[in-house]
């Protein structure tokens, strides 16, 4: 399972800071600048398109993506669970959205 | 360049000390100058030229000047000509020492042997140039002009990679123009036909024939001022406001001028078609629909684009039933190419499914259709062999005035892939290093370029580039700050055939390799846009003679490790690499699969990407590549696809028929030519270069696969 994020997306920095994805065996994906190789792995998923729409997209096993914050966090939540991970507080329990506006691959 | 043979020491310090005495105005000496002119000997001219030319001082010119003059005097000629009188000065420079100078004072022109060749024999580097007088002019042009740009408008680092086949500079003969141009029919609906130096003005058409004359002949002038392709958005749209008044036979009748306007137009530059491109809509795209429809006579209609959707498609369905059609021999038309832009609201438009059907057989029959997939919000306008622009909010913006909608790719630099994994050795690290010192190079070339562009350009009106510095509506026509710079690649399937030991097609591995490649360009594009503040995009570069320059110069230099990877027929010559991003051509795929696996390079080729299918000689029925079109649409990350089938058109009876055949089935004649895409378009296979004469024999034609 791998999650792609990017540095400044606080979207992404909230799943992070909420769980602890390498516990989950979710690997993080950084896009940015520098990684070839997360980016071609975020095309070999067939995800570029989506991911320049909105960050963060969880990949599944199954190579299913989900690409909705809701549904993202609603997964990690069933995954810790199921690896007794805890799960950090959300912010102040405030609902999730992009305030920066850079959730999403320039 | 002819060789300088140097005389012999002592015969020439003899023939000296015999001709120092006489007087050098003596010399009955004539010079067939450059000017078109008999002259008398006068050493001053070449003093004259060395410090008008070069920054050699007065006496060194002086001097090499009296040199050049004894060795004339010892030859006892009774003519000699300007062009010799330069290389002997240029001789004289090199021996001197004095390179920067030789540089300066070099000649640029053609070997006679060179001309006589070209004159009589045809040059089949663009399959779209016809062999005749205006195609050696071309050629004559382009190579000086290409010269020229080697050594004055590239620093020699860049000229190197050039020659040196690390890179290729494309369309170097057309140096001082922008590569290809996309716009839209608004500007001179609403402008008229108002070009700079016309002989005649003509104000905005009130007839829908009158505006494709103009249409017709404002192409032609863009093609004087643009290398490549000339692409126009929304055709069928844009020309809905016109067409009210006509009936569906009067409809059918302005398909049918425009798409033979532009197949016949093969008498312009170099006798060579314009590379035109429709974009065609079935549904009247978001961005337009709010948009004041433009009508005859430059005035706004009253209504809004979006009311005109069924004159839109009325016209956009003419527009294929005279692709279906063929020419009068039955063969399909070369130009102009039609992209119908497959979109979410493509789907969401009635008569949508009875217009794919339409178009799907035209692709069966006739292989005309290019299916361009515009998913979710994306809206782009494309042209050339698979270039697009994709729209950006600022465009959407200008979207509300049309005639605002033009874009530009000022240079294509495409980068000989397989050559880095030579150096490499399979080394990733090194491997990644000299990919990035080569992209870096070629934004280097693109620089040199926009900056001759730009000066081009700031002679403005009165300058070479007048049609692009003409500003109608208050911008010049050639909006230099938003041109694009695109960068290529040739040949990723043998890069990763070198380094992997693997093709494209054999494994998840080696598609996960090209795919780190290909995300690695995309990044350092990005990376020195920000720093340059210039537009560098990835193009799958169309290489229609790139693929086999690359190849030949690959086995000439590295010709150890090029030999096991080069493709095609060595013995006969017809050798080449896998265009851009392409799958081996000759693979057995099946199309579905090859369309998919080659579209996931697509979104990070963000200039444009392409999936040809080969028909050969089969026919499928149009409900099965409906189908076909659909499911890449909604399941693949293809950007765009086109349907190749071939043909053999008779020239002793003029018939053409299915496949490709030695002789014609009709009237077994022999005298036959072969039709089919060799890159991005129709032409005639006698025309095509010996690198795709190869890629046509190994490709895997899909026959049997759309069979139900």
């Amino acid at each position: 399972m791998t999650l792609f994020t990017k540095d400044d997306c606080v979207l992404c920095d909230q799943l992070k800071k909420q769980f602890d994805l390498s516990a989950m065996e979710v690997r993080v994906e950084v896009l940015g600048n520098n990684d070839a190789g997360a980016l071609a792995h975020l095309a070999w998923h067939g995800l570029v398109e989506k991911a320049r729409k909105a960050l963060p997209i969880l990949v599944l096993d199954d190579s299913s993506a989900l690409d909705e914050f809701g549904h993202i966090e609603s997964h990690l939540l069933d995954r810790a669970a199921r690896y007794g991970c805890s799960v950090a507080a959300r912010r102040s329990g405030k609902q999730a959205g992009c305030e920066s506006g850079s959730c999403a691959l320039q | 360049m002819g060789v300088v043979m140097p005389l012999n020491a002592e015969t020439a310090q003899a023939r000296t000390h015999q001709v120092v005495n006489e007087d050098s105005t003596d010399i009955a000496l004539f010079v067939r100058s450059s000017q078109d002119d008999m002259l008398g000997w006068n050493r001053q001219r070449i003093v004259d030229a060395l410090l008008r030319e070069t920054f050699i001082d007065r006496d060194t010119a002086e001097k090499i000047s009296k040199d050049i003059e004894l060795t004339i005097q010892a030859g006892k000629v009774k003519t000699i000509t300007g062009p010799l009188i330069r290389e002997m000065v240029n001789a004289k420079l090199l021996e001197m020492g004095l390179e920067e100078a030789r540089r300066m004072h070099t000649r640029l022109g053609v070997p006679l042997y060179d001309v006589d060749q070209l004159l009589v024999q045809h040059n089949k580097e663009n399959a779209n140039v016809p062999h005749g007088p205006e195609a050696t002019n071309l050629t004559l042009a382009e190579g000086i002009k290409k010269e020229y740009a080697l050594l004055h408008v590239f620093t020699p680092d860049v000229a190197d990679a050039h020659l040196s086949g690390d890179l290729h500079l494309h369309d170097l003969g057309f140096i001082d123009r922008p590569y290809c141009s996309g716009q839209s029919l608004e500007y001179i609906k609403k402008f008229g036909l108002n070009l700079p130096h016309a002989l005649s003005m003509a104000k905005p058409a009130k007839h829908a024939e009158v505006l494709l004359a103009h249409m017709v002949k404002f192409a032609a002038s863009l093609q004087s001022h643009f290398a490549g392709a000339i692409g126009w958005d929304a055709i069928n749209l844009f020309y809905a406001p016109y067409l009210e008044e006509l009936d569906d036979n009067g409809v059918k009748q302005l398909a049918q001028m425009m798409i033979y306007e532009f197949s016949q137009q093969a008498v312009a530059r170099g006798g060579q078609a314009i590379f035109s491109d429709v974009n065609i809509y079935w549904e009247v795209p978001k961005h337009f629909e709010d948009v004041p429809a433009i009508g005859p006579g430059g005035e706004y209609t009253g209504k809004t684009y979006r009311e005109y959707e069924k004159q839109a498609q009325r016209f956009a369905w003419a527009l294929f039933e005279v692709y279906k059609e063929g020419d009068a021999a039955g063969r399909p038309f070369f130009f102009p190419k039609p992209l119908v832009h497959i979109t979410e609201k493509f789907f969401k438009t009635d008569g949508h499914m009875d217009f794919l059907h339409h178009i799907c057989e035209v692709a069966s029959v006739k292989g005309n259709t290019y299916f361009v997939f515009d998913r979710g919000d994306t809206a782009k306008i494309s042209e050339c062999c698979r270039l697009s622009f994709k729209l950006e909010a600022s465009d959407i913006e200008d979207a509300k005035q049309p005639w605002k909608m033009r874009y530009s790719a000022l240079q294509n630099v495409t980068i000989n892939l397989p050559r880095l994994a030579f150096k490499a050795q399979g080394d990733d690290t090194r491997l990644f290093a000299l990919l990035t010192e080569k992209i870096q190079l070629a934004a280097k070339a693109h620089g040199q370029k926009k900056k001759f562009i730009e000066r081009l350009m700031s002679l403005g009106k009165g300058g070479p580039l007048s049609l692009l510095a003409m500003d109608l509506d208050g911008e010049p026509y050639l909006k230099l700050h938003k041109c694009s710079f695109l960068i290529g690649m040739v040949g990723l399937n043998e890069l990763i055939r070198v380094h992997l030991g693997q093709e494209l097609h054999d494994s998840d591995a080696s598609i996960k390799f090209g795919l780190k490649v290909i995300a690695h360009m995309n990044i350092v594009c990005n990376k020195l846009a920000d720093s340059m503040g210039m537009k560098f995009v990835l193009e799958q570069t169309p290489a229609e003679s790139t693929a086999f320059r690359f190849a030949k110069l690959d086995l000439a230099h590295f010709n150890a490790a090029a030999e096991k990877v080069v493709q095609g027929n060595r013995e006969k010559g017809e050798v080449y690499y896998s265009n851009s991003t392409l799958f081996n051509v000759g693979a057995t795929m099946s199309p579905i699969a090859r369309v998919e696996k080659e579209g996931l390079f697509h979104p990070l080729i963000e200039a444009g990407s392409i999936t040809h299918i080969w028909l050969g000689e089969a026919q499928p029925d149009k409900e099965a590549l409906a189908s076909f079109v659909i499911n890449v649409f909604k399941y693949t990350q293809n950007d765009q696809i086109a349907f190749s089938p071939e043909f053999t058109a008779c020239l002793a009876c003029g018939k053409t028929s299915r496949g490709l055949s030695e002789t014609c089935p009709y009237c077994e004649s022999k005298n036959v030519d072969g039709i089919t895409r060799i890159t991005g378009y129709f032409t005639k296979i006698s025309s095509w270069n010996k690198g795709k004469l190869g890629e046509l024999h190994d490709r895997y034609r899909n026959v049997d696969r759309f069979n139900n």
